[in-house]
């Protein structure tokens, strides 16, 4: 039954395509607007790390002093000290964790012009904990953590700059004075923003990551954000690590409630603990914060992508209006062909299904259509944003987009549709088969 | 008039009559938000800095080798930086800083007045020079600070980090090892500080109990940072250096030549022999670059406001036109009856106006409606009733145009068609 309601649904459509096009266009339009908003707004609010961003969690203890709180909206620094982020890489509570910065550091390639780059400091979780895909070998190991070992993980643009995308694992390469061996080349890693450190707006990752435990050793001074209260204590770099200037992220991976219930209570006695040799002078307060609920907070997504999606789901709902005018006025000029089936043992729901299917197939004919704009607009977009924010890669299409696309396109057929086919199946047959 | 049959006509038909009503709506109340939106981000981009932006340029230059821990080496190359740019043709001043302008950040430190109870934050930055001569901005009152203090200062700086200050139990320094810097301060940061005046010879105080004395007002100062504090600044006269050796300076042109200035510093800071990276900046690029994300928002949001336009014109065109195609038979038995072309054009443009007005009264509500919902939730900017006003002008504009077709279409049917039968 469906198969012949389909049929003549597709019949009907061809008797007159300039409308049934029409109607294709009007959906496209929509859905192309809604698409490409949506794909905007998911290109920054979906999961980094799909599948276990729930059990990676940041760290943040109110370390700050002075009689009001930090300025954040939380209440407490965003950031960690030195002396606080080596103490809790010691707990062995987290299955995964890292104190991370970022720095600029100079690199002198066998071959041309030394170069500046960005450059993380992280442990060798870093790489496990985030899932980062690798193109060439892979991270280090803790033991190259501990040493620290000169070990280097190179992003696919430094290994193209450097070594012209070959498979440089085991290569030499000299950052400031010392000799790092690659270990890895990081592969496409699609992210939108630098979900790890949601501190400075910068979108890319950075080029090169290396042991954090080169910080002393190298003299490495963060090219974040440094947020402190009272001087340091000792002159130097020493001093400076040994200041309550907050300049690092820190990472845990607790993989069961249990465990981060039990790294909670780990912070607060650790905090604890420290207020007895007079530091922490304000209230006890520590947080451990769930990936997504840190990307919340810290607005990871632009609220005006958000304004963006609602004003176009709106869009798409004046294209479905449109369509139900349109729909209207064939279905009711339809009425002598609708009397006649009527009157030859057609149901009314046979009526009102065949005249639902015939909008969903022009639904979904526009869906694919505005697809392919979306992605022509995308594309747009990119080149646009590329010029703007020197980022050609920020958004995209992916299985997620499709769906979105079909599903608003179906959406929208079945609110443009619902009503007009519901007045052709109440045609009453009699009126007319008189008229004719 | 006709309001009478009008809207008897209407009643009878009220889904397709409804749908142009909400289409009108729909189509108000997201065009007026979006155009709120774009004028909001307008309004940042346009909003002055106080500075002359438009002449000037920032030079950063870094030290590649490792000569960059060595400070003689750096102090030395920053001399002869500072001599280069001087020197170039059509540069009007220089001042070796760490103030950027139009990144949105900066540096920040806490500074209350002398016994106050409540730290006050406030941008703070290094400079060598005169501010409001390399900005463009006035010097309200006082003194700036020139080469020499910046000298003076540095020394005693560099000192101070050297040496181990005696603290009490709340982490201040004594009165014998307390430091005493001079500054000069934006307007606004005084009058947050000190009110209407006067300001020149107030004292603050850090957190750590050292001072600072102002000794000259600048105005204005706008500088977008990650909290609110874009008006309030204080500059003090130090060196300046990039965390990774190097330099950094503000370079302002004379009138019209700031790109020119900018080739010409790249070219003269290039020393054979040493491996520097300089990197020259004009500032409205920076300041483009800030706003990237803006613009590309707005033109977004402008192309979604005419598509929207252009599909609701479309949309009424097609009903309306439809309306006048199912009611051909009832306008020529009305013109057969005696009615002119000019009565059914009425007839038409009429119900049409009643129409989009009623759409336009419910958009109004509406309107405001998703405006309260998108501030509250999202982003959003007020809804002026401006806007909401000129949004109805062009909607009732475009619904009238999009009904006149279809109306003069319906003018022109001929009296005959009443007898055939359609």
């Amino acid at each position: 039954m469906l198969g012949y309601q389909l049929r003549t649904a597709a019949k009907s459509l061809r008797r007159d395509p300039g409308h049934a096009g029409l109607v294709v266009l009007g959906i496209a339009l929509g859905v192309a607007v809604a698409t490409l908003f949506s794909a905007i707004h998911h290109a920054f609010a979906r999961d980094p790390v799909p599948g276990k961003s729930g059990s990676l969690y940041y760290v943040r203890l109110d370390s700050w002093g002075g009689d009001k709180p930090h300025p954040h909206r939380s209440g407490l620094p965003p950031q960690l000290t030195f002396r606080d982020a080596t103490a809790l890489q010691r707990s062995d509570i987290p299955a995964r964790q890292s104190a991370m910065f970022k720095a600029t550091l100079n690199v002198f390639p066998e071959a041309g012009q030394p170069r500046r780059q960005t450059a993380r400091l992280c442990s060798a979780d870093f790489f496990a904990m985030f899932d980062v895909p690798f193109e060439y070998g892979a991270g280090w190991d803790r033991k190259a953590d501990a040493g620290p070992e000169p070990v280097v993980v190179l992003s696919r643009e430094a290994n193209e700059r450097f070594f012209g995308g070959a498979d440089s694992v085991g290569r030499r390469l000299r950052i400031e004075e010392r000799e790092f061996r690659v270990a890895g080349v990081v592969g496409r890693w699609p992210v939108s923003i630098k979900f790890y450190d949601l501190t400075q707006g910068a979108p890319s990752p950075e080029d090169l990551f290396l042991p954090f435990n080169f910080v002393r050793p190298m003299q490495i001074r963060t090219s974040g954000n440094t947020d402190g209260w009272g001087g340091s204590a000792a002159p130097g770099f020493e001093g400076f690590l040994a200041s309550e200037s907050t300049w690092l992220q820190m990472w845990v991976e607790l993989p069961t409630e249990e465990r981060a219930r039990a790294y909670k209570s780990f912070l607060d006695a650790y905090v604890l603990d420290q207020k007895k040799t007079g530091r922490f002078p304000r209230p006890l307060h520590t947080r451990l914060t769930p990936l997504l609920e840190w990307m919340d907070e810290q607005n990871a997504v632009p609220p005006e992508t958000t304004a963006m999606m609602a004003v176009s789901l709106l869009f798409l709902a004046v294209c479905a209006l449109n369509l139900m005018g349109l729909l209207m006025a064939k279905f009711l000029s339809r009425g002598a062909e609708i009397g006649v089936r009527r009157a030859l043992g057609a149901r009314r729901l046979d009526v009102f299904v065949q005249h639902v299917l015939e909008c969903e197939l022009v639904a979904l004919a526009g869906g694919a259509l505005g697809f392919g704009l979306a992605a022509l607009g995308l594309f747009g977009v990119n080149s646009l944003a590329k010029a703007i924010v020197l980022r050609g890669d920020l958004f995209r299409l992916d299985l997620a987009m499709a769906g979105f696309a079909a599903a608003a396109a179906l959406a929208a057929g079945l609110v443009a549709g619902l009503y007009p086919a519901l007045r052709a199946c109440r045609v009453p047959p009699a009126a007319h088969l008189k008229l004719q | 008039m006709e309001f009478g049959p009008i809207v008897r006509a209407m009643l009878r038909n009220k889904v397709r009559f409804g749908l142009i009503v909400a289409e009108i709506a729909l189509t108000l109340a997201v065009v007026t938000n979006c155009v709120a939106l774009i004028l909001h981000a307008r309004g940042e981009m346009s909003r002055p800095s106080g500075f002359d932006d438009e002449a000037l340029v920032r030079v950063d230059a870094r030290q590649l080798d490792t000569s960059y821990r060595d400070e003689g080496r750096l102090d030395e190359a920053r001399r002869r930086d500072v001599e280069a740019l001087r020197a170039t043709p059509g540069v009007r001043s220089v001042m070796n800083t760490n103030f950027l302008p139009w990144t949105g950040g900066g540096s920040s430190t806490e500074v209350k007045p002398l016994g106050a109870p409540t730290m006050l934050r406030t941008q703070v930055y290094a400079t060598d020079a005169s501010v409001s001569a390399t900005l463009g901005v006035a010097l309200e009152a006082g003194r700036e600070f020139t080469a020499a203090d910046a000298e003076r200062d540095a020394e005693r700086l560099r000192a101070l980090n050297a040496t181990r200050r005696e603290r009490d139990a709340a982490g201040k320094v004594g009165a014998a090892d307390r430091y005493l810097q001079d500054v000069v301060v934006s307007r606004a940061l005084a009058e947050l500080a000190f009110g209407p005046g006067p300001h020149l010879g107030q004292l603050l105080e850090d957190s750590d109990g050292d001072h600072y004395q102002i000794v000259g007002v600048i105005d204005r100062f706008y500088n977008p940072y990650g909290w609110p504090i874009h008006e309030y600044v204080m500059f003090y006269a130090n060196h300046v250096r990039s965390y990774e050796g190097g330099a950094a300076f503000l370079v302002r042109a004379e009138p019209g030549r700031a790109a020119a200035v900018a080739r010409a510093i790249e070219e003269r800071l290039r020393r054979p022999g040493e491996a520097r990276e300089i990197q020259v900046r004009l500032i409205t690029d920076v300041r483009d670059k800030f706003f990237g994300p803006q613009r590309l928002v707005s033109m977004l949001m402008g192309s979604v406001v005419v598509l929207l336009l252009a599909v609701t014109a479309f949309g009424v065109g097609g009903l309306t036109s439809f309306s006048v195609t199912e009611r051909t038979r009832q306008i020529g038995t009305r013109r057969a009856l005696g009615a002119t072309t000019g009565a059914v054009l009425r007839y038409f443009l009429l119900e049409n106006w009643l129409l989009t007005t009623a759409g336009l009264a419910l958009g109004g509500a509406l309107a405001v409606g998703l405006n309260v919902l998108l501030v509250s939730t999202v982003a959003g900017a007020k809804l002026h009733a401006g806007v909401v006003a000129l949004g109805m002008a062009a909607l009732w504009a475009a619904g009238l145009g999009a009904a006149l077709l279809p109306a003069r279409r319906a003018a022109r049917t001929s009296p005959a068609v009443a007898t055939r039968n359609v």
